[in-house]
């Protein structure tokens, strides 16, 4: 469903994405990961056709990504979400629906349903502009699944939300999924990462590392500790964890041991 | 969704009828409008009644202000002949060019910088469709100034010439196809730009405002070197002469002016015909932007986005090392805020152009004082042309203030965070603010003021008073700017025009009028009436050395007071405020 194909992208001097390769399936949930800078949030761009690549292909079910056959198919959650200010959460949905071209019956049993899925029932008719963070990244994922998309792309999803709600979010990416939708999700967190992904991509310079099941990442690189460790190590940032210098001294923050009496 | 699958493995969801997501943008139009006036009303009644108010006279103004001109030239029969026609076309060319580039700017903000343009771009939208919805705010944002400052003007025009009720309709259907096309061409550069220039907008920006500029100082100095007494048969084809390239027929603005009088007369068939001139060529300059956008804006984001500058900033070290030795009176964490404010200051081009663009053409007006002849004028004459450059150097502060310093507390508020845990006592950040603007305004509109009294040959004691009044207006428009943008602050908005032209900064801006206005009227009357006397002593009102010594000796101490009054009470309304707010 996401074909990325030997893509890159330049700021100027600067190669943000470095011939990328990257394909998520339907029904799969792809756990995209990688330091900050990069190129996670560039690469989600050019899949949303927002950027478009120096040179490689991006398709979207098989349609170029700027089309509009692909932003038909998509639905997207960027990192930093945009609401209309001036607009109720409930007139936001009903644009999105509309500008879908949802039929009116639906449309509306699906904005109810959301609108319970997620328990925005409190606030879904105050204005925007009053809501929190947590409450705006609700509305965000709602109208990203309000009209049925057969792709969802998703840049940091768990940022601003409440337990609960995070919950909500990621059982929400699974039944997606399971319903043979196409999950890419962009994300620091490892441990969301391992617990929800089918395969997990990790990114660094704009290059793809490694990719496959998390299974597969330790076997090939006989790796059998943590996702974390396994990431530290691959994007060379490889630090000792506290628990191997408990008892050894103070170190210092690049993780190095420090001689005794060091103050921090 | 019901999906295809073609023969490729191609997904294929049903075709959109374009009529569908035009619907979508309509609708969404309309619930923004309607929340944002149900917003309004059910703000502050306050604030509404002083917007309107605020309105209604700065249009009666203008309008007794045109009436009085046209009754003016109705009089003489040798400026009727023609005369309108140049006027109208000068007055309506400024427009188009105003228009061109204010709607130049928003619809290039709007497509390529906005979170807005960003979202639509994921949506089924087509390009074109978003350009029409994001251009008609554009277009509406920046023409309302036209619709304030051009209906005035023809109510006047109508009734000093008996117009018909006619007029008054079809003026409003000239506008509509007037802002369109300047509107459109607008919009059109600011595409090219964004695919052409991704990375030089503003120096694009900066080089065609200076370019404008500068033709226009041009022809203002042409227009004052026409020779020939004024009002004069020589003069006034003189001047007819240098504002020929008006007329030419090119010239939507011409077209403007010419059905526009046509109208006034009521000669409804030329009136008519450049009424369908103007409408074929708003629709052409329209379609020619429409395509523009379905073919390039997509390419010009992409563009834009991935071309943000990088650069690395370092250095500039020796400046703050030199900063806190000079000013080492000051508490050091005021003067860290002054340098972060100067640094925002230096790296915003924005900011120091236009105070470099204007406060630059008013030195190259003043350095041509001699060849305009006011230094051999009378001494009294010398006097109020004195007082009128300092109150235009005052006035063109105060838009500074307004635009840049007003602003300044609204956008810290996303930063308070950091502030807020720095170990400074908050009025210490107004302070600090208040001694930044002084600090820039100061040595610009000082030097300013004496290369205008220099060049007018005034005496040292009118040259001392001035430097004293500058410094005056300095500080009190600081502080009112200072005061108001923490007592008024808008924390939603993140860009510093919308701040500045929203109500705080409105208010902001005639509250800095007003106190230039005093400052200036306070000092400019004892002095105009002292050489008043010189010249015409048996003058009702003039005044002898002694009286003026004591007038001026009085005028001198209420300026002071009211530059006092001014510049600390709205700090400390500021101040009261700030220490009040929550973030």
């Amino acid at each position: 469903m996401i074909e990325v194909r030997g893509v890159t992208k330049r700021f100027g001097a600067r190669c943000a994405v470095d011939r990328l390769d990257l394909e998520v399936r339907s029904g799969e949930l792809f756990a995209f990961l990688g330091p900050n800078g990069a190129g996670k949030t560039t690469t989600i761009k050019m899949i949303c056709g927002l950027l478009s690549p120096s040179s490689g292909v991006v398709r979207i079910g098989g349609n170029e990504a700027t089309s509009q056959a692909a932003r038909q198919l998509l639905g997207y959650v960027p990192d930093q979400p945009y609401l209309y200010d001036k607009l109720t959460g409930r007139e936001f949905l009903r644009f999105v629906v509309e500008m879908y071209g949802l039929e009116p019956g639906r449309a509306s049993r699906r904005i109810l349903e959301l609108i319970d899925v997620f328990e925005m029932r409190d606030y879904i008719d105050e204005l925007c502009e009053s809501y929190s963070q947590g409450m705006k990244q609700r509305v965000v994922f709602a109208s990203a699944l309000v009209h049925d998309p057969k792709i969802l792309v998703v840049d940091e999803p768990l940022v601003g939300l409440d337990p609960r709600s995070a919950r909500i979010v990621k059982d929400l990416f699974v039944q997606q999924a399971r319903s043979g939708c196409a999950v890419l999700m962009s994300t620091h967190l490892l441990a969301i990462a391992e617990e929800l992904a089918d395969r997990v991509g990790i990114v660094d310079h704009g290059r793809m590392l490694a990719s496959g099941t998390v299974d597969q990442l330790r076997s090939e690189l006989k790796h059998h500790g943590p996702l974390e460790d396994l990431f530290l190590s691959l994007t060379g940032d490889h630090r000792p964890p506290m628990s191997s210098v408990e008892g050894q001294g103070p170190i210092d923050l690049a993780g190095r041991p420090q001689p005794a009496g060091t103050p921090l | 969704m019901s999906l295809v699958i073609g023969e490729s493995g191609r997904i294929e969801p049903p075709p959109l009828p374009a009529e569908q997501t035009a619907r979508a943008l309509r609708h969404l139009r309309w619930w923004l409008m309607r929340n944002t006036v149900r917003s309004v009303l059910s703000g502050s009644r306050l604030r509404l009644t002083m917007i309107l108010c605020c309105s209604a006279v700065f249009w009666l103004g203008l309008f007794g202000l045109f009436w009085g001109s046209f009754e003016f030239i109705g009089i003489n029969d040798a400026l009727v002949n023609g005369i309108f026609e140049y006027l109208f076309s000068m007055f309506f060319l400024s427009i188009l060019v105003m228009l061109f580039f204010s709607t130049g700017i928003l619809t290039y903000t709007a497509l390529f910088h906005s979170r807005e343009g960003a979202f639509l771009l994921t949506t089924p939208a087509t390009t074109d469709r978003i350009f029409a919805y994001q251009f008609t705010e554009s277009v509406g944002l920046s023409s309302w100034a036209f619709f304030l400052l051009g209906s005035p003007l023809m109510v006047a025009y109508g009734l000093t010439n008996g117009a018909a009720p006619g007029f008054y309709l079809i003026f409003l259907a000239y506008l509509v196809a007037f802002v369109l096309i300047a509107g459109s061409l607008g919009a059109i550069a600011a595409i090219v730009v964004a695919n052409v220039f991704p990375r030089r907008q503003k120096l694009v920006l900066s080089a065609s405002v200076a370019g404008i500029l500068g033709l226009g100082a041009l022809l203002g100095w042409r227009l004052w070197s026409t020779p020939g007494d004024a009002l004069s048969t020589d003069w006034l084809a003189g001047v007819q002469d240098r504002l020929a390239f008006a007329q030419s027929p090119l010239w939507p603005s011409r077209w403007m002016s010419a059905g526009l009088l046509a109208a006034s007369r009521s000669d409804w068939s030329r009136s008519g015909y450049y009424l369908v001139v103007l409408s074929a060529h708003a629709g052409l300059a329209y379609l020619a932007a429409a395509a523009m956008a379905r073919d390039l804006y997509f390419r010009g984001y992409s563009r834009v986005q991935g071309n943000r500058s990088a650069r690395r900033r370092q250095g500039g070290y020796w400046f703050d090392a030199l900063f806190h030795r000079t000013f080492f009176v000051l508490p050091r964490p005021v003067r860290l805020l002054i340098l972060k404010d100067l640094r925002s200051f230096r790296r915003d081009p924005a900011q120091w152009s236009q105070f470099l663009i204007f406060f630059g053409l008013l030195a190259f007006y003043f350095l041509n004082i001699p060849r305009l002849g006011y230094a051999v004028q009378s001494p009294s004459w010398r006097n109020l042309v004195s007082f009128l450059n300092l109150s235009v150097t005052a006035l063109i502060l105060s838009t500074f203030t307004s635009r840049f310093i007003f602003p300044l507390l609204s956008l810290e508020g996303r930063n308070f965070w950091v502030l807020g845990l720095f170990p400074l006592r908050r009025e210490q950040i107004l302070w600090g603010k208040f001694v930044f603007s002084v600090g820039i305004a100061l040595l610009p509109t000082e030097l300013l003021v004496s290369l205008s009294d220099a060049m007018l040959g005034m005496g040292p004691l009118m040259i001392a008073l001035h430097a004293a009044m500058v410094a005056v207006l300095c500080a009190g428009l600081s502080g009112i700017s200072v005061g108001l943008g923490a007592r008024l602050p808008n924390l939603r908005e993140s860009d510093p025009s919308k701040i500045a032209v929203g109500f705080g900064g409105t208010l902001n801006l005639l509250v800095s009028l007003v106190f230039i206005f005093a400052i200036v009227t306070a000092l400019a009357v004892p002095c105009h009436l002292y050489y008043l006397g010189i010249e015409h002593p048996e003058a009702q009102y003039a005044l002898t050395h002694g009286a003026f010594r004591f007038w001026l000796t009085i005028a001198f101490a209420v300026s002071l007071v009211i530059g006092l009054v001014g510049t600390v009470l709205p700090l400390r309304i500021g101040i009261k405020a700030f220490q009040r707010m929550e973030f």
